[in-house]
C-alpha cells in the first residue's frame, strides 16, 4: 500500500493535516466576529487533507535527476549530520562562551571536518572573520552580539 | 512653486558638493549594510538615524534615501551569490540569480542586477516626480477588500512557480500559509499554535524561513558536492561581459517591470516583495522560453531586480505626499523625518520644497552612484564563490545564524532556523518547490488580515469583494492568472500524449 514516495509523503502530510485540524478546532471562538481566528486555519487544514489525499493517489513522476538527488551516499549523510551537530553545539554555547570564540571554533572545526586541508588559512579565516563581523556589529552599528567570556 | 521650478530647486540641492557627498555616503553605507547578514533597509535607516542628529534636514534626508535604495541593492548580493536572501524583496532575485552564479556567471548576474536596479530606480523616479501627488489618492482608495484581492493575485503565482507537480507546489504553499498562522492573532488576541512558548507569540520571522529554506537547505547540497571543483576560474566568474542579446533581454523586462514595481510600491503594505514576485511571474508568462526561468534566465533576474528598486521609490509616494508610511522601512524613514523636525505630508511640497524635490532629485544621482560604485566592485564580490567549499559552507552557516541572531537576539530562533533548513533540504529531496512556500508565508498573514477586516466591515457579507470595483477586477485577474498555466500545461500534456 505504501509503495512509492508520493504515497509515503501523502500519508505523512495527511497525519500532519489531521493534527493541525485537531488543534484548529481547539481554538477559542468569540461571538459577533464574522471571521474568527480559527476560520482560516480550519480552511487550510481541510485543503491540506484534500491535497495529501490527491498526492497519495498521484503516480510518482520524478525525473531521473530528481531520483538521483534522493540517493545520498552514507559518508555524505554522516557529513551532513556532523555539521548539523556542530551547528547545534554552536547555538547552545553561543551566549555562554561568546560570539568571537564560538564562531572561530565553529568555522575551524566545521571546515576541517568537511575536509579543508590548509590549517593556516583555516586558522586565519576563523579568527579574522568573527573579529571583523563583531567589530562592525558591536562598535560600528551598535548591535550587541554575545560577548561571553572575552572582555571585549 | 511649480513642478519644473521645484525640480530645479531639487537638483540645486542634490548637485551641490555637500548634496553629492551625502548621497554618495548614503548609497555606500546602505549597500554595505544591506550586504551584511540579517540587515536590510529597516536596520540600515534605523542605524543611521543617530548619525543625522544636528545635520541639515535636507542633506540628512537625502542621505537617508541613499541608504534606503543602497540597502535594497546590497541585499540582492547575498541572494544571488549564496542563495541567502536577507530581505523578502530579494527572494525572487535568487530564483535565477543563484543558478546563474552557480553556472560560473556570478559577475554577470551581479551586473544584470545592478543595471536592472538602475533602470528600475531611474524610471520610477521619473514616475515619482510626475505622478506623486495624484497616485497617493489612488493608494488610499485601496481598502481591505482590494488588498485581499491583490494578495490573492500575488498568491496565484504559485501555479507558475512550480516546475514539476502542481499538487506539490500547492502543498508547499498551504504549509507556508499554515506557518504564517503561528502566533498571536492580531484581531482577537488568540494565541495560535504557540504550544505555550512565548518565543512563538510574535510568529516566525521571515528571515528564519528564507535563510532556512534557501541558504541552510543549500548547505546540505553543498556538503554533498564539497569536493567538486568549480567549473570556472575566478576571472571568468567575476566577468561583467554582457552580450548585445543580454542587454536586449535586460531592457524589455526592466522597462515594463519598473512601471509595475512602482505602482505596486505605492500601495501601503504591498511593496517590494509582491512587486518582485508579480514581476517575475508576469515576465515568465510572456517569455518565449519560460522553461529557462529558474535555471539562470537573464529576464528572470532583471525583472524582480528592476521591480523591487522601482517599488522602493514608489513607497516614497504615500510617505512624501500623505505622510503615511506604507511599509516597515518607510515607517522608520518617517521616524527619521520627525527626528529632524520635518513633517512629511501634503504640506511638505509647499512648506519645504527643497526637501521634497531634493530627495527626488537625489534619487537620480543616487542611482547613478549606485551603478558607478557597484560595477567596479562586482569582480571582487563575485570571488566569494571561489572560496573552497568546506570553508564557504562554514561561512554561509555563520552568516545565516548571525543574520537571524542580529534581529531577534534569541537562540530559540536559531534552532528554528536549523529546523527550517532541514525542512528545506527534505523539500528539495522530494521535489517540493520552496518559492510557493515563502510566497504563501509572506502573503498569507496579510491576506488573512485583509480578508477578516473586509468581512468585519461588511458584517460578514462576502459580496463586498465583488461590489468593490478594484477588488472585483483583481479577483477576475487572479482566477485567470491561476487557471491559465494549469490549462496550458494540461493542453501541452495532451498534445505530447
Amino acid at each position: 500500500m505504501l509503495q512509492g514516495v508520493n504515497r509515503k509523503i501523502g500519508l505523512i502530510l495527511f497525519l500532519l493535516s489531521a493534527g493541525y485540524l485537531f488543534m484548529s478546532y481547539q481554538l477559542p471562538t468569540y461571538p459577533y466576529i464574522p471571521v474568527d481566528a480559527d476560520a482560516i486555519p480550519k480552511t487550510l487544514g481541510w485543503i491540506l487533507v484534500v491535497l495529501s489525499i490527491a498526492l497519495f493517489f498521484t503516480k510518482d513522476s520524478d525525473t531521473e535527476e530528481q531520483k538521483a538527488k534522493r540517493h545520498i551516499p552514507k559518508k555524505d549523510v554522516k557529513a551532513i549530520v556532523g555539521v548539523f551537530v556542530l551547528a547545534l553545539i554552536f547555538i547552545s554555547l553561543l551566549e555562554i562562551v561568546g560570539f568571537v570564540i564560538m564562531t572561530a571554533l565553529f568555522i575551524f572545526t566545521c571546515s576541517k571536518f568537511l575536509g579543508y586541508k590548509s590549517n593556516l588559512v583555516n586558522a586565519i579565516v576563523s579568527i579574522c572573520f568573527p573579529l571583523f563581523l563583531y567589530s562592525i556589529f558591536v562598535f560600528l552599528l551598535n548591535i550587541n552580539l554575545p560577548q561571553g567570556v572575552l572582555p571585549l | 512653486m511649480g513642478a519644473i521650478e521645484g525640480i530645479l530647486t531639487g537638483f540645486e540641492v542634490a548637485l551641490s558638493l555637500e548634496g553629492i557627498l551625502f548621497v554618495l555616503l548614503g548609497v555606500f553605507v546602505g549597500t554595505f549594510i544591506g550586504m551584511l547578514p540579517g540587515l536590510g533597509p529597516i536596520s540600515a535607516i534605523a542605524i543611521m538615524i543617530p548619525i543625522t542628529y544636528g545635520m541639515n534636514p535636507t542633506l540628512a534626508l537625502v542621505m537617508m534615501a541613499g541608504v534606503y535604495y543602497g540597502a535594497v541593492f546590497g541585499g540582492s548580493t547575498s541572494s544571488i551569490l549564496l542563495n541567502a536572501p536577507g530581505i523578502s524583496g530579494t527572494v525572487a532575485s535568487s530564483f535565477d540569480g543563484y543558478p546563474m552564479a552557480q553556472n560560473g556567471q556570478a559577475g554577470k548576474a551581479l551586473a544584470i542586477a545592478a543595471i536592472a536596479s538602475f533602470i528600475g530606480g531611474t524610471i520610477s523616479v521619473i514616475l515619482l516626480m510626475a505622478f506623486a501627488p495624484m497616485l497617493s489618492s489612488v493608494a488610499i482608495s485601496f481598502g481591505p477588500p482590494a488588498y485581499f484581492a491583490l494578495m490573492l493575485l500575488g498568491l496565484t503565482a504559485i501555479a507558475s512557480l512550480s516546475e514539476g507537480s502542481t499538487i506539490k507546489a500547492l502543498i508547499s504553499a498551504v504549509i507556508g500559509f499554515i506557518v504564517a498562522t503561528i502566533g498571536i492573532d492580531p484581531q482577537t488576541g488568540t494565541a495560535r499554535y504557540t504550544f505555550g512558548s512565548t518565543n512563538l507569540l510574535d510568529g516566525i520571522d521571515f528571515l528564519i524561513i528564507a535563510l532556512g529554506l534557501f541558504a541552510i537547505a543549500e548547505v546540505g547540497y553543498l556538503i554533498i558536492n564539497r569536493f567538486k571543483k568549480s567549473a570556472t576560474d575566478g576571472k571568468q566568474l567575476g566577468s561583467l561581459k554582457l552580450s548585445k542579446q543580454d542587454m536586449k533581454e535586460i531592457a524589455g523586462p526592466s522597462g515594463r517591470q519598473s512601471i509595475l514595481g512602482f505602482v505596486l510600491g505605492i500601495l501601503p503594505g504591498a511593496g517590494a516583495t509582491i512587486a518582485s514576485f508579480i514581476s517575475y511571474i508576469s515576465e515568465k508568462r510572456i517569455a518565449k522560453k519560460p522553461e529557462q526561468f529558474g535555471k539562470g534566465a537573464v529576464k528572470g533576474l532583471a525583472a524582480p531586480e528592476a521591480s523591487n528598486n522601482a517599488a522602493t521609490s514608489g513607497s516614497f509616494v504615500p510617505l512624501l505626499s500623505l505622510g503615511i508610511p506604507g511599509s516597515g522601512t518607510t515607517a522608520v524613514m518617517l521616524g527619521a523625518f520627525l527626528v529632524l523636525g520635518v513633517q512629511p505630508g501634503p504640506m511638505l511640497m509647499g512648506d519645504n520644497p527643497e526637501i521634497f524635490w531634493g530627495i527626488i532629485a537625489s534619487m537620480y544621482i543616487g542611482n547613478i552612484f549606485l551603478l558607478i560604485l557597484n560595477l567596479p566592485l562586482i569582480p571582487y564580490i563575485a570571488r566569494v564563490l571561489t572560496v573552497p567549499r568546506p570553508l564557504l559552507i562554514s561561512l554561509v552557516i555563520v552568516f545565516s545564524l548571525i543574520g537571524v541572531y542580529a534581529i531577534s537576539f534569541s537562540t530559540f530562533d536559531l534552532y528554528l532556523l536549523l529546523a527550517f533548513g532541514v525542512i528545506g533540504f527534505l523539500m528539495r529531496m522530494f521535489a517540493f518547490p520552496a518559492p510557493p512556500f515563502i510566497l504563501a508565508f509572506i502573503l498569507g498573514g496579510m491576506m488573512e488580515q485583509s480578508f477578516r477586516q473586509a468581512m468585519t466591515s461588511s458584517n460578514g457579507d462576502i459580496s463586498i469583494f465583488f461590489t468593490n470595483n478594484i477588488s472585483l477586477v483583481l479577483i477576475i485577474l487572479s482566477v485567470l492568472s491561476f487557471a491559465f498555466p494549469i490549462i496550458k500545461s494540461v493542453r501541452e500534456k495532451k498534445k505530447t500524449a
